[in-house]
């Protein structure tokens, strides 16, 4: 090769690196262009879609009619009677909710769904002050979270004599319309976040079969592990006072008024359980089986087990099991941080998932 | 002393500049001077540079900017002196705000913008040479782009010698865990499950990294290994983009090591390079060699040798313990992950309170955190000192911190039953780290 043409294909190879520099999108969370085929992620990624995370807003939208049908019938007549018939459907709803609180991505993260419909405690006095103005904007972000969603209908349905608000208040009238617009505002974000996953959302989803932030895979493993430190933070460990030196702060339980936080944290374990699992088609427990970690994957669902078992034996109410029975709630808190420290550390590891957009050249 | 043609040199200082234009306007346009040096409240300092802070929202930004004007300055070669000086300064100042941003090649190009300082890459085809006709040469002392040479063989041959190790080698980990993340690849995606492509990539990767060199360097066999050079790194750039521009930064780098007469062929395709007034060029070089130059290229070659062979003198498990482990050329090496659990006690260890890390860090810096001792324990101190505040007398910091390596099951990582905040930072080893326990799957 003479020294000119090897100068001249020196440089077109450098235009060629260079035009790949500047056009590879490949760490662009946006980019999910089904370039290549995995039918293995490809199949799993359909069984979240079709199998789990679809039918699980179709759920919940489903149980919130029932619930609404309830609540109005308490609203048009109010009283002791008609408030206990809300409970059940109640109840119902917010397990429902469990299970479409860990795809927390995608539609649900761009409608910010589960910091409007699930942020507790809620924010008594200011809802409060809302329902005596009449006044308030659920659409603010941050600001609103805990003025709406299921934690405020736990407040205003379920706290003490919440009946008695609802008949011989000044501010019944206003009360009965704020509970009308919390339930509204659920419906609405819950119907949009299904909508955008029937129309176009699947498709993006089940084609992106890359680990990094904003992929599938990714984002399921690491909503896993938000899940898990959401379970042992605010939903057992702050009411517990893990962060208040061991002081009980009851109320800040999920669903504190209607007395069903243990409930709800079960059923929030076993949704995860399901999400690994991958139910009864493939998941990312099949993915580690596939990536020849079957004991990782046993000790996994072992954990989960476990953890779920810890939960279940703390005496109902949760409430009074923080003061009442701590021994029981100490046992839970430690079995979920195991389990917490399996799906972020090993099991991540083991998917090479990432969890931020930012350059690394390997840890 | 003995000289060659400057040419080299000019097409580094044009490429490295641009590259290092385009780059920051790239780390800007993704928002990463404010996720990275805005949003976060607590930054993990060097040691000994705890003075180096960030500069606010507007500051950081202005900073950027007059660190991405100064690449472009010294790409065109104009005003190339104060350009270069100001590139390396901010540059380097911004990589030393936090540890959890180290990557080897900011290191790489804060050590070429030093060195860069002291070469006379401006003296042909610059708007320094237009504007100053008499500053142009022709040639150049040979030592200028034999650092330069030198530079990349450190990263080279260290890069390849940190391969050597049995995970490596004989488990093709983290490669084997890696690999299958790429399976959506056309065409290669389907092998991406094997073992034997986790082994070809190990090991070529390794001999690619350990002789690199030794072939850009024979004039015979420069022109094949530059072809290696570019699949090598197109190869990393498409199976790990998450590397950023390392790849891209080594390709252009690796020009360095082609002859005057090979740059300045490519120069003259470039505008104005053939009609620059060669009448004027002076071919000799009056300017002294001052003893000086040799007695810190000598200083500066050792300290580049002995910097990644510091961690023989800590004992334990390096990629576990990662003491000596950066400055060292060490990419790509280790898939480890940790959770790390921090209890604030206070004096009599009656009250407790268990930290939220999303409290104080960002996920990226608590990522990076629960897997390095320095960072845990720069972190626990900062916790005492923010529990102080909130009222906790004399407040006592321990972690319970687990963390999994290249595919080993997650195992404790510290003593949890340690208070960290007693516990001095400094370059000695850390025997609160726990030994690293024999690796099951």
């Amino acid at each position: 090769m003479t020294n000119k043409r090897f100068v001249l294909s020196t440089m077109l190879m450098l235009t060629v690196v260079l035009f790949f520099a500047c056009s590879k999108s490949d760490d662009d969370p946006n980019d999910n262009n089904p370039s290549g085929t995995d039918e293995f992620k490809k199949g799993m990624l359909v069984n979240y879609a079709d199998n789990i995370i679809i039918p699980g807003y179709t759920d919940f939208i489903a149980k919130m009619d029932l619930l609404e049908a309830a609540v109005n019938a308490f609203l048009d007549n109010p009283s002791a009677a008609t408030r206990d018939a809300v409970k059940a459907p109640f109840k119902t709803a917010y397990l429902a909710f469990e299970n479409v609180s860990m795809p927390y991505f995608g539609p649900a993260a761009a409608l910010q769904l589960n910091s409007y419909v699930n942020t507790f405690p809620p924010a008594t006095s200011k809802i409060e002050a809302g329902v005596a103005s009449g006044t308030y904007n659920f659409t603010q972000p941050g600001i609103s979270d805990s003025l709406q969603g299921l934690p405020a209908l736990d407040y205003l349905l379920f706290s003490d004599n919440a009946v008695e608000k609802f008949t011989t208040d000044t501010h019944a009238a206003n009360r009965k319309k704020y509970v009308r617009d919390v339930m509204d505002r659920i419906a609405t974000l819950s119907g949009n976040a299904l909508s955008q996953w029937n129309s176009s959302y699947r498709t993006t989803f089940v084609n992106s079969l890359k680990t990094d932030v904003g992929s599938s895979i990714g984002s399921i493993v690491n909503q896993l592990a938000f899940e898990m430190d959401a379970l042992k933070g605010p939903r057992i460990g702050y009411p517990f006072g893990k962060q208040s030196n061991g002081i009980v702060f009851a109320d800040k339980a999920e669903a504190y008024f209607s007395g069903i936080s243990g409930d709800l944290a079960v059923a929030n374990l076993t949704a995860l359980k399901n999400y690994y699992t991958g139910a009864s088609g493939d998941g990312i427990a099949d993915y580690l089986v596939l990536l020849k970690k079957e004991q990782l994957n046993t000790d996994v669902l072992a954990q989960f087990d476990i953890a779920i078992n810890a939960l279940k034996a703390i005496p109902a109410p949760l409430s009074a099991a923080f003061t009442g029975s701590p021994a029981t709630v100490e046992e839970a808190y430690k079995q979920i941080q195991k389990l917490l420290t399996l799906l972020k550390t090993d099991v991540a590891s083991a998917t090479g998932v990432q969890i931020t957009y930012m350059d690394n050249d390997g840890d | 002393m003995t000289v060659t043609r400057i040419a080299p040199l000019v097409t580094f200082r044009i490429t490295f500049g641009l590259l290092m234009f385009f780059s920051l306007l790239r780390f800007w346009w993704r928002g990463w001077v404010t996720s990275v040096y805005v949003e976060p409240k607590f930054h993990f300092t060097y040691m000994g540079f705890d003075w180096v802070q960030p500069l606010g929202n507007t500051g950081m930004h202005l900073l950027f900017l007059v660190i991405t004007l100064a690449a472009l300055l010294v790409a065109l070669g104009w005003f190339y002196r104060v350009a270069i000086v100001v590139f390396f300064l901010g540059f380097t100042y911004v990589e030393l705000i936090d540890v959890t941003t180290y990557l080897n090649h900011y290191y790489f190009i804060s050590l070429v913008a030093f060195i860069m300082i002291w070469l006379p890459a401006n003296r042909d085809y610059s708007i320094d040479a237009w504007r100053r006709p008499e500053i142009r040469r022709e040639e150049t002392p040979r030592w200028t782009i034999g650092i330069l040479r030198f530079q990349m063989a450190i990263v080279y041959v260290f890069a390849g010698l940190a391969k050597l190790n049995s995970d490596w080698l004989l488990r093709a980990e983290p490669m084997k865990t890696w690999l299958p993340a790429r399976s959506h690849l056309p065409v290669v995606g389907q092998f991406m499950y094997e073992e034997w492509v986790a082994y070809l990539f190990s090991w070529f990767g390794a001999a690619y990294d350990l002789f690199i060199v030794f072939f850009l360097l024979n004039k015979k066999s420069r022109p094949i290994a530059y072809g290696f050079v570019l699949i090598f790194h197109i190869a990393t750039a498409v199976f790990f983009p998450g590397i950023g521009m390392f790849p891209y930064v080594m390709i252009v780098s690796s020009l360095i090591f082609f002859s005057g007469e090979f740059h300045e062929k490519l120069l003259s395709y470039l505008p104005f390079y053939k009609n620059r007034l060669l009448s004027q060029l002076q071919t000799s070089y009056n300017y002294r060699y001052p003893r000086f130059i040799t007695a810190a290229i000598i200083i500066y070659a050792f300290a580049q040798v002995l910097i990644p062979l510091r961690f023989l003198l800590y004992p334990g498990h390096l990629f576990w313990n990662e003491e000596g482990y950066r400055f060292s050329w060490r990419v790509m090496l280790m898939e480890k992950s940790g959770a790390a659990y921090f209890t604030v006690k206070d004096k009599s260890g009656q009250e407790f309170y268990t930290v939220n890390n999303k409290e104080f860090l960002t996920p990226l810096q608590e990522k990076m955190m629960s897997t390095q001792p320095d960072m845990i324990l720069k972190y626990a101190h900062y916790l005492a000192a923010e529990y102080a505040k909130k009222g906790i007398t004399e407040p006592k910091v321990y972690g319970e911190v687990y963390v999994s390596l290249n595919g080993s099951r997650s195992a404790l990582f510290i003593d949890s039953t340690v208070n960290l905040a007693a516990q001095k930072q400094g370059w000695g080893h850390y025997a609160w780290v726990l030994q690293k326990e024999t690796s099951k799957n």
